[in-house]
């Protein structure tokens, strides 16, 4: 739909690491990835800190950005699409390399490390991996900003705690059509009563454990969040259910519950990085099941 | 000076054991005879209940869930054996719980039943073969492997088998990664908790496909998603932790009853999900 705005864009930048400048008709230089980070630091609204996860995983800090991809993981699939894009950039919410500090010392003769590798290395392409920070983004949480925002949730923000949502009332079963509906999301899983009368929600998107899963389940009817272990939160769940608790759990899937929140990362991101086209380039739910299988795995956009 | 007598073989004073076995008794067989070694390190424990409490039945499960107590509980089976735990969390950690209502109802409940829970976890998967493999091959029929832990099956689409898994099991949210189209004919199990490297060894192995349990999205998931995405003809299908434990789980109750002659029975968990 946009995408010859974006590729002509892209071309451009390809053709010379000049950019016109939009407005001003003046060439601007090519910003780095390290000029896009530091502009970053200071658009949190939080301090940057240390530590953590989040890190340059590939590629260059003095790479010169001709595009910025938001991605919520850096699948392959995710590259490929970043490359037909012409985005050199990509910032991640999820790892490259298969953990969450995308640990590679084990993964020195890994064929598909190596693999990958390589087309990260020819396609010049730079990956940051973007979790901590997005998700201490202040006043909200940035991967919940985007995710109430592709639900529509904004107005029913509690005024205490921005996780929280109190919505009209309605059924487990309403909300998770509205789920399955609003996401596409095909493997969703639920824990609870069907019939259950749902009013406030409250959302950890991504992976949630038993801390802070229980406390949350306390201050809700529905925990929805994107991934958590059978023996973990979810027993919990189907514990408080067999109890007869008013109460559930939504599972959304991982990628599925938090990808709306690299959408609004780059919204943010075109508010101080005018030079150089930003898209947000949404992945394919990595599941299919028996009844509803998909034969396409290829992001198409 | 010489006593011509010889000494009786046991002082007549010396305990001898009469009564019922109690749970302490009863772990200490299990773990003797299960054919694990040695671990310097286990997650198996007692995580509720008196172990000096006699046995007066056994019930063995995937996870010792509220409903899975109650059901043997009401049965009268007070040792009850899980391959997960009771308390939400690996080791079963309480720190937090502290006037959690679902707890003490939980606790109550094995206190009122003098039931005593037992998590046989590390050491089930120790035996060899690894005792959740074995229930599962056996549940599917499927000869056990003999080299590198791949099981050869007759050729069959991967949709076509995560379809016939998914009613073999009851499995209502069974999830699958990879071309519906291919040809499945080599499979390794990853059962349970399928943690990241040992599946990436196993995707990287002979095998056309891991069948497992649980397993993070942004680790093992991933790795298949972008075997697939370069080209690699893989997959792999996700039981949930449960289903895939629970044939396991169904054969240590059934080599229970070759250790001792207290009652025991399978005590079904429901995984709980709906889609």
């Amino acid at each position: 739909m946009h995408g010859n705005t974006w590729n002509r864009r892209g071309a451009i930048a390809a053709a010379g690491a000049v950019f016109a400048a939009p407005g001003t008709g003046l060439a601007a230089p090519a910003p780095t990835v390290r000029d896009v980070l530091e502009r970053m630091r200071g658009q949190t609204g939080a301090a940057w800190f240390d530590g953590g996860v989040d890190h340059i995983v590939a590629g260059s800090a003095d790479a010169p950005v001709i595009g910025i991809a938001t991605v919520m993981m850096a699948t392959f699939d995710a590259l490929k699409s970043a490359v037909a894009h012409r985005l050199n950039f990509v910032i991640t919410h999820e790892p490259t390399f298969w953990s969450h500090p995308d640990h590679v010392e084990q993964l020195q003769d890994d064929p598909l490390y190596r693999r990958k590798l390589a087309y990260i290395g020819e396609h010049g392409l730079t990956i940051f991996h973007l979790h901590d920070h997005w998700h201490g983004k202040k006043p909200v949480d940035g991967i919940n900003v985007g995710m109430m925002r592709k639900m529509g949730w904004q107005p029913y923000m509690d005024a205490q705690n921005n996780r929280i949502f109190n919505l009209p009332p309605t059924t487990l079963t309403s909300l998770v059509d509205r789920f399955r509906r609003t996401l596409g999301d095909r493997t969703l899983r639920v824990i609870g009563d069907p019939a259950l009368a749902v009013r406030r929600v409250i959302a950890s998107w991504g992976n949630c454990s038993s801390f802070p899963g229980i406390p949350y389940l306390d201050l809700a009817d529905v925990l929805v969040i994107g991934e958590a272990q059978d023996w973990d939160l979810i027993a919990y769940a189907n514990d408080l259910v067999a109890a007869r608790r008013p109460k559930a759990l939504v599972l959304l899937g991982h990628v599925l519950s938090e990808q709306w929140g690299m959408e609004y990362c780059a919204d943010w991101l075109k508010t101080f990085v005018p030079e150089v086209p930003v898209r947000f380039l949404p992945i394919v739910q990595p599941y299919w099941n028996p009844a509803d299988p998909v034969f396409e795995i290829d992001t198409k956009i | 000076m010489a006593d011509s007598k010889p000494a009786p073989a046991r002082p007549s004073f010396a305990p001898r054991h009469t009564g019922p076995l109690t749970a302490l008794q009863v772990i200490q067989l299990v773990l003797d005879k299960v054919g694990a070694g040695y671990r310097p390190a286990t997650i198996d424990h007692v995580s509720a209940g008196d172990p000096l409490t006699p046995v007066t039945g056994i019930a063995v499960t995937p996870i010792a869930s509220l409903a899975v107590l109650r059901q043997a509980a009401g049965a009268g089976q007070n040792l009850v054996i899980t391959y997960d735990p009771g308390f939400w969390s690996s080791s079963d950690n309480l720190d937090g719980m502290e006037g959690n209502d679902l707890f003490l109802l939980k606790r109550d409940v094995i206190r009122d039943h003098h039931l005593i829970v037992f998590n046989l976890h590390d050491h089930w998967r120790d035996r060899v073969p690894d005792g959740l493999t074995q229930g599962m091959a056996q549940a599917l029929g499927w000869a056990m492997a003999k080299e590198g832990g791949v099981f050869e099956i007759a050729r069959t689409p991967l949709l076509v088998l995560a379809r016939s898994l998914a009613g073999r099991f009851g499995d209502r949210t069974i999830r699958v990664v990879g071309d519906p189209r291919l040809p499945v004919r080599r499979v390794a199990l990853a059962l349970g908790n399928a943690a990241q490297m040992p599946t990436i060894a196993l995707l990287n192995g002979p095998a056309d496909m891991v069948l497992a349990g649980y397993c993070r999205e942004w680790e093992a998931v991933e790795y298949v998603q972008d075997m697939v995405a370069s080209g690699s003809k893989k997959a792999m299908i996700l039981l949930g932790e449960i289903v895939s434990a629970a044939p396991g789980m169904k054969a240590c109750a059934e080599w229970l009853k070759t250790v001792t002659e207290i009652p025991v029975a399978y005590v079904e968990a429901a995984p709980g999900y709906w889609s």
